[in-house]
């Protein structure tokens, strides 16, 4: 089965997500902290990322959702294409645009996207990875 | 009525009566699916996320004159997103 590793980043969790530019160019890699206190299984949206990289890949508008916790107040929701080429991974995510990521990270992996796969360390304490 | 709404309001306020469809009508066509909008109408409707970004971005290239709405989704609940200690 496809797995990806990555090693952890600050003593934490974080998977790597590659989002492609509208206007071409380098893709853009993000180190996302693997966060399964961030929402829900049933939340709507998946990542976390800075509103200003969901708008340079194009992402599509989406109905706005309303955060408590880390993030208070009402965000933009956008749509945005995201691959993890190790595991074959190309689609459309629903994707909070927020004004700044946690220190040290580009985003957050909430829940509803890391219950798409298993994940963990497998058996490795420096690595956390998804598996298909 | 104004005359001078831009394409992302129309599409905002097509998609708020969407929601409140869904909320009042759970046999409306439109529940439990995701819609797409551009430019003011309906052009795509899926049964994933996924598949509604291809199907919009056949119809209107430019993500900026496009919405997408989940009929159905109580969007004024509060998402806990737990904080770094």
């Amino acid at each position: 089965m496809p797995r990806a590793q990555w090693p952890l980043l600050h003593d934490r969790p974080i998977i790597q997500v590659i989002l492609v530019l509208v206007q071409g160019g380098q893709p853009l890699v993000r180190n996302l902290l693997a966060d399964t206190g961030a929402g829900t299984a049933q939340s709507g949206f998946e990542l976390l990322l800075d509103e200003q990289d969901c708008l340079l890949c194009g992402g599509i508008p989406l109905q706005g959702v309303v955060l408590g916790g880390a993030y208070v107040g009402s965000y933009p929701v956008y749509l945005v294409q995201v691959r993890i080429p190790m595991l074959g991974f190309d689609q459309a995510v629903p994707t909070v645009g927020i004004p700044a990521a946690p220190a040290g990270f580009d985003g957050i992996a909430c829940f509803q996207f890391l219950n798409r796969f298993t994940y963990g360390n497998f058996a490795d304490p420096g690595q956390f990875g998804l598996e298909i | 009525m104004s005359t001078s709404k831009t394409v992302q309001e129309l599409n905002r306020e097509l998609a708020r009566k969407l929601v409140a469809e869904g909320r009042n009508n759970p046999q409306s066509v439109y529940a439990g699916k995701f819609v797409g909008i551009a430019n003011g109408q309906v052009v795509a409707v899926a049964d994933n996320w996924d598949e509604l970004a291809r199907r919009l971005r056949q119809v209107e290239p430019d993500p900026s004159k496009t919405f997408g709405v989940e009929v159905g989704r109580d969007y004024d609940v509060v998402q806990e997103i737990w904080g770094l200690r």
